[in-house]
């Protein structure tokens, strides 16, 4: 059963002939599945999310939310979601601990509850410790985590995340993967954007592919990466005779295609591992010698090239 | 209610960690109030120091056994005279070079140099044979004050001197006319001199009083000192940036993206707003409370009946809190902030009287002070740091309070529109 339900959204700044971010995109999201927006920097991801957080009116269709619109029950989406901004959004000159019982107040919850609920994220966000420190001196890895911790005091049915860990480093990033995950397999239903094609494979049960506002695919991994076919792409070079070695490549079984791009032999392959030895042996038959070889299988970066003609991260 | 005094408390918390902003809120009205009414001579009311006056008298003596008084020794023991020793100082130079050039140096504002014919042109009274002579006034043009207190002495007891004369040329026609010529010069003495000692006692009357209108009800009202003035006014000019700084941090928290998130809380555009209103409200009241307890304790202020003072307090927070709103819904960016805002505070604060703290009456700048909440406000301050209550001071609330309602619903208005 689908929690988060979008139909149609629409949103142009400036109407009539202002730019439109969104033009018509629908998707759900089923109750405790994590499901990403990739597409590249302008693609209306953030102003999906802007439309589903109530932040921004939607200038056609609506979303759903549990069964409440974000265009005319805002107050009830509200309660019900976590919206973790692409930008820290937090106050400096407080600490971690004032900015989530600060926060936790806006969300309604007081007392001690609040306070118990505060100790919880803390501990979650493991920053026990600095609790007390003023968010200006914390790293940037510390700060995207309080970001997070934020989203997550009123315990939310649903959690957006609009690129949670640009800029920062990869310690940092695979803390944040991790504690992703975590809340899915606590039942969390997760709305991620990303441009990071890794993410959303790793994270996503589902994707959905988003280009110059509009929806171009949707799916699992594996279904996406049907769309374009299972063939690995292998590029070689070799220590002479390259024209030549394409030739007979092309006759290796698993080979379903190969040419020449400059110094490199551009192969299509089925089963990268079994075809791989085959390669090497045809060229110690020729006497020549594989000097380089870089293998990369399908993947939703392919997808994004294969349906836009353009690759994800231009 | 608990989203709004938790949005106001997280800004009164942060507004009290800002040094500098706590330092411009508190100190600088204080400090300023201070050199001012150190400059006007302290909290005592008006007074203006002594004029030093440097003074030669040339006047050549009358003859002994006259009748005549020698002019220019009235003239001397008038400007000596302990009326007026608040006013002058006066020291007697030795030559009219002297005197000038004490004046050069600057050790006197003023030199008095009286001529040596003064008497005769005065009390010579050949009718035929008029004599003019003129009492030289030698004066330091930066001065304003204290020579125009000099050449107004000098001025009126020469106008008792020209009395005189004219007694003297009179009681002359008189003498002549009843065929006592050889008595006329004798009569002509008399009645100079007669004239100059009646004058006397009116020359004496020199000092300067001031009062101020009674109050309502026939209460007298109490001298003003002029730090109490200066400190009233500048209160209320720094609550309007003290108000400003708080205010401001909705724009601020719209570029930090703190606002958006806010909005994606559960917590309503009202209570945003009020939040906002409330901690800019609570942080002027509070900056206006200590610089009251301030002037009280360190400037010995007598501020007037206490419901009166915090009925007014309560008003002008309520002004500067709506106030800054009202400017920063005109805005877009934290940068326009400070600069369009203290451009308006500051105009209103020149049209107001907040640098004198005056609440002047009957004049164009009168008229004007009235168009501006503050100018109200410090009618207000005017009439109970005079001794005035409540019942005095019903329209310098009732006004500054409408301002406040007009300005507030402006920028709830726009913030509506600007965020909807």
């Amino acid at each position: 059963m689908s929690i988060v339900e979008v139909r149609d959204l629409k949103k142009q700044y400036d109407p009539p002939k202002g730019v439109v971010a969104v033009d018509g995109v629908s998707f759900a999201i089923a109750e405790g599945e994590i499901f990403s927006l990739l597409g590249p920097n302008g693609a209306g991801k953030s102003t999906t999310i802007s439309m589903l957080s109530c932040l921004l009116r939607p200038s056609g269709g609506d979303a759903t939310i549990a069964g409440h619109s974000v265009t005319s029950d805002a107050q009830a989406v509200k309660a019900l979601i976590g919206v973790v901004p692409q930008d820290i959004a937090l106050y400096p000159d407080m600490s971690a601990r004032e900015n989530l019982v600060f926060w936790g107040r806006m969300y309604g919850l007081s007392g001690a509850e609040l306070h118990r609920r505060v100790d919880e994220v803390l501990e979650l966000i493991t920053l026990t410790d600095r609790q007390k420190d003023r968010v200006e001196k914390y790293s940037g890895g510390m700060k995207r985590r309080v970001n997070i911790g934020v989203a997550l005091l009123h315990k939310p049915k649903v959690l957006y995340l609009d690129e949670p860990t640009v800029g920062i480093d990869p310690q940092s990033r695979r803390s944040i993967l991790d504690g992703i995950l975590a809340l899915r397999d606590q039942g969390m239903t997760i709305l991620y954007t990303t441009h990071y094609m890794a993410e959303a494979q790793e994270l996503s049960d589902r994707v959905g592919i988003v280009d110059r506002g509009r929806m171009i695919a949707t799916g699992t991994h594996e279904e996406l990466v049907k769309t374009i076919g299972e063939e690995a792409h292998v590029e070689l070079r070799v220590d002479h005779g390259l024209e030549a070695m394409v030739e007979r490549w092309r006759g290796v079984a698993g080979v379903t295609d190969a040419s020449l791009n400059e110094e490199h032999a551009v192969l299509l392959v089925h089963d990268a591992d079994q075809v791989l030895p085959r390669l090497f042996e045809a060229a110690a038959a020729a006497g020549s010698r594989i000097t380089e070889i870089n293998v990369t299988e399908p993947n939703l970066e392919m997808v994004f090239l294969h349906l836009t003609g353009r690759a994800l991260r231009e | 209610m608990r989203r709004v005094f938790a949005i106001a408390f997280k800004d009164l918390r942060s507004t009290y960690r800002n040094i500098p902003a706590l330092a411009m809120m508190l100190a600088a009205p204080l400090a300023l109030s201070a050199l001012l009414g150190f400059a006007f001579g302290g909290s005592s009311g008006y007074s203006v120091a002594a004029t030093k006056v440097a003074v030669v008298n040339l006047d050549t003596a009358p003859a002994q056994g006259s009748q005549t008084p020698a002019a220019g020794a009235a003239i001397v023991d008038i400007l000596q005279s302990p009326d007026l020793k608040d006013l002058l100082t006066v020291s007697e130079k030795a030559s009219a070079q002297a005197a000038r050039t004490s004046v050069d140096d600057g050790e006197d504002v003023v030199a008095v140099i009286i001529p040596e014919d003064l008497s005769s042109a005065i009390f010579g009274i050949d009718a035929a044979a008029p004599q003019t002579a003129a009492v030289e006034l030698y004066q330091n043009p930066t001065q304003g004050i204290g020579d125009a207190i000099v050449q107004s002495v000098v001025g009126q007891s020469l106008l008792a001197f020209n009395g005189a004369r004219a007694a003297a040329v009179a009681a002359q026609g008189v003498a002549t006319a009843n065929g006592d010529a050889d008595g006329a010069g004798t009569a002509a003495q008399k009645a100079a001199a007669a004239f100059v000692h009646r004058s006397e006692g009116s020359s004496r009357t020199l000092a300067v009083a001031s009062r101020a209108p009674d109050l309502r009800g026939g209460r007298a009202a109490k001298q003003v000192g002029i730090t109490g003035l200066v400190l009233a006014g500048m209160m209320i000019f720094f609550m309007f940036f003290g108000a400003s700084n708080v205010a401001r941090t909705i724009l601020t928290e719209e570029r930090d993206g703190t606002l958006p998130r806010l909005f994606t809380t559960p917590a309503t555009r009202s209570s945003i707003l009020g939040g906002k209103f409330t901690s800019t409200f609570l942080t002027v009241l509070v900056q206006a409370v200590i610089i009251i307890v301030c002037g009280r304790l360190f400037f010995g202020i007598d501020w007037g009946a206490l419901d009166a003072v915090a009925l007014l307090i309560l008003v002008a927070a309520a002004v500067a809190a709506s106030l800054g709103l009202f400017v920063i819904s005109l805005v877009r960016t934290p940068a326009q902030a400070g600069a369009i805002g203290a451009g308006v505070y500051l105009v209103l604060a020149l049209l107001g009287g907040n640098f004198t703290g005056t609440a002047q009456s009957g004049t164009t700048y009168a008229t004007v002070q009235r168009f501006t909440p503050n100018g109200w406000l410090l009618v207000g301050w005017n009439e109970i740091l005079r001794g005035g209550g409540i019942g005095d001071i019903v329209r310098a609330l009732l006004i500054p309070l409408a301002f406040a309602v007009v300005f507030f619903a402006v920028a709830v208005w726009r913030f509506r529109k600007r965020f909807a």
